[in-house]
């Protein structure tokens, strides 16, 4: 009983400390590396894999977080995230049946989903155009991160939650 | 790292009415948050007060991190900047000694203009326990907040200049917007032709000079300084030098955020203006020689008072006869007046 409400917390739980990792205030080498997003990896991996470990009420909430945590206008973050998901949910078939390096392609299709529509409301928030390089440098950084990302999650998922379909 | 469904719980695209429902909420919040800003602020402030303690003692190893990286990087110059700052501090030094040389005849001239003193600042030095530079926001976290009267909309600077504004004040913690930032946008002026100006981050290590006034003669090399506009910011704290950047210019900032451990939060009273006290020479009529004017209807209206001269102020009453002629005596007492209201210490001769 325990360790299947631990298996249901848990991918939300990781997504939240996803996205309290990626917020802290710390510069790491002087800020020349942007940090990843955290938060969306295990909302993707969750979405495609136990939807219903991650529903999208959870996606927004960690979307709501990441807006309070990182500072920045409300709302944007959450909206990049649910718009991801709605996006992924709609290509679900295409983008679970990905496996090696298409699976990191499906993530950063998934990343430019959010950080491009995280740009275009800040655009519109601002009646300006943004730099594109800090998003680029965002999106760049969370594709690398994905890959030791994933392993973690799929070892996470096994351990607590259950096994993946090619274990079979 | 295989993405495969081991147990597909619902068909494809099952959620699109919570979807739905949850992006129009997530639309809401965009627009709510435009209407008003500060949102999100009382759970953002609350959340780093709770996190302070642990981020001073995290942001030690990555400061030092950050701090060696830098220096790495600097490192490879290091004997031409060694050259070009002996060079720099020899201009300085002459530099130092006008300063001072004007300041002390700006003071004198203060004195015998009887100008309005400047503005008082009083400082909260604060330590940096954060930094973030995300996407869309560059900030920093300071130790100080409410407890220590820090409140938004102060300048934060450090020994160099000025570094940015306080945008978001906890109990014990604040968020200082960097003047890189994209949505930081401060009124300055541009020395010496005393060009207002604003200047607007976008996310790059030089801010962008904007909404520069018609014919503003700047040219690369021009010092940057806070305008004081709009009682927000004190005037003239030094912000950077004027560069060329195609058809249009920014800004070399002189502070270093990056590594800036120590700042000070700039408390800016703007002093209220208070017309000088008016004497009985300063009224028109009474220098004219006439009787002062009958006391407002308003105070007809209560109860009539026994005589006009009981109304009128006692100060003012008697002047109009004794000063009908010109007399050396009645001009050299209004003389003496002013200086019983103007502030202690302006008296010139203390001065020079």
């Amino acid at each position: 009983m325990i360790s299947r409400v631990i298996g249901t917390v848990t991918p939300v739980l990781l997504a939240m400390l996803g996205v309290m990792i990626a917020n802290l205030p710390v510069s790491v080498l002087g800020g020349i590396v942007p940090p990843p997003l955290l938060g969306l990896m295990p909302v993707y991996f969750w979405c495609l894999v136990r939807p219903d470990l991650m529903p999208p009420f959870w996606a927004f909430v960690v979307g709501l977080l990441e807006d309070i945590l990182s500072g920045g206008p409300p709302g944007v973050w959450t909206l990049a995230f649910i718009t991801t998901y709605a996006l992924v949910d709609r290509q679900r078939d295409a983008f679970a049946g990905l496996s090696g390096l298409g699976a990191l392609l499906g993530f950063a299709v998934a990343a430019t989903i959010a950080c491009a529509t995280a740009y275009g409301v800040e655009a519109l928030y601002y009646w300006r155009i943004p730099p594109l390089a800090p998003v680029m440098g965002e999106l760049a950084m969370s594709v690398f991160f994905y890959l030791p990302a994933a392993m973690f999650l799929v070892s996470v998922h096994r351990r607590l939650v259950g096994p993946l379909r090619s274990d079979f | 790292m295989a993405n495969g469904t081991f147990r597909n719980t619902r068909s494809r695209g099952g959620y699109q009415l919570p979807l739905t429902v949850l992006f129009v909420l997530a639309v809401a919040i965009v627009l709510i948050g435009k209407a008003q800003s500060t949102l999100f602020d009382r759970a953002r402030a609350d959340v780093t007060d709770w996190m302070a303690p642990g981020l001073q003692i995290v942001h030690r190893p990555f400061d030092w991190v950050s701090g060696s990286w830098h220096n790495v990087s600097e490192g490879y110059g290091v004997y031409e900047e060694n050259v070009r700052l002996k060079e720099e501090n020899a201009r300085l030094r002459q530099w130092q000694t006008a300063a001072i040389m004007l300041q002390s005849q700006v003071k004198r001239y203060q004195s015998l203009l009887h100008a309005v003193p400047d503005p008082s600042l009083s400082s909260v030095l604060a330590h940096v326990i954060g930094r973030a530079k995300r996407p869309f926001l560059e900030t920093m976290i300071l130790d100080a907040g409410k407890a220590n009267t820090v409140k938004p909309g102060q300048a934060v600077i450090d020994a160099r200049g000025m570094i940015g504004r306080i945008f978001l004040a906890g109990n014990h913690t604040s968020w200082v917007i960097l003047l890189t930032d994209l949505n930081s946008r401060i009124p300055v002026t541009i020395e010496p032709e005393h060009s207002p100006a604003l200047l607007a981050g976008d996310n790059q290590k030089a801010p962008m000079l904007e909404t520069l006034a018609q014919g503003a003669k700047v040219k690369p090399g021009d010092q940057v300084v806070s305008s004081g506009d709009g009682g927000i910011l004190p005037p003239g704290i030094p912000i950077g030098t004027v560069i060329a950047d195609g058809a249009g210019y920014r800004v070399a900032l002189l502070s270093d955020p990056a590594t800036s451990q120590e700042v000070a939060v700039v408390d800016f009273k703007n002093p209220v203006e208070a017309p000088p006290v008016p004497t009985a020479r300063d009224l028109p009529v009474t220098a004219a020689g006439l009787p002062p004017a009958a006391p407002p209807p308003a105070v007809t209206t209560t109860p009539p008072p026994p005589a006009p001269a009981a109304v009128v102020p006692k100060s003012v009453a008697p002047a109009p006869k004794k000063d009908i002629a010109p007399k050396p005596a009645a001009t050299a007492k209004p003389a003496a007046a002013p200086d019983a209201t103007s502030p202690p210490g302006d008296d010139p001769v203390e001065d020079q």
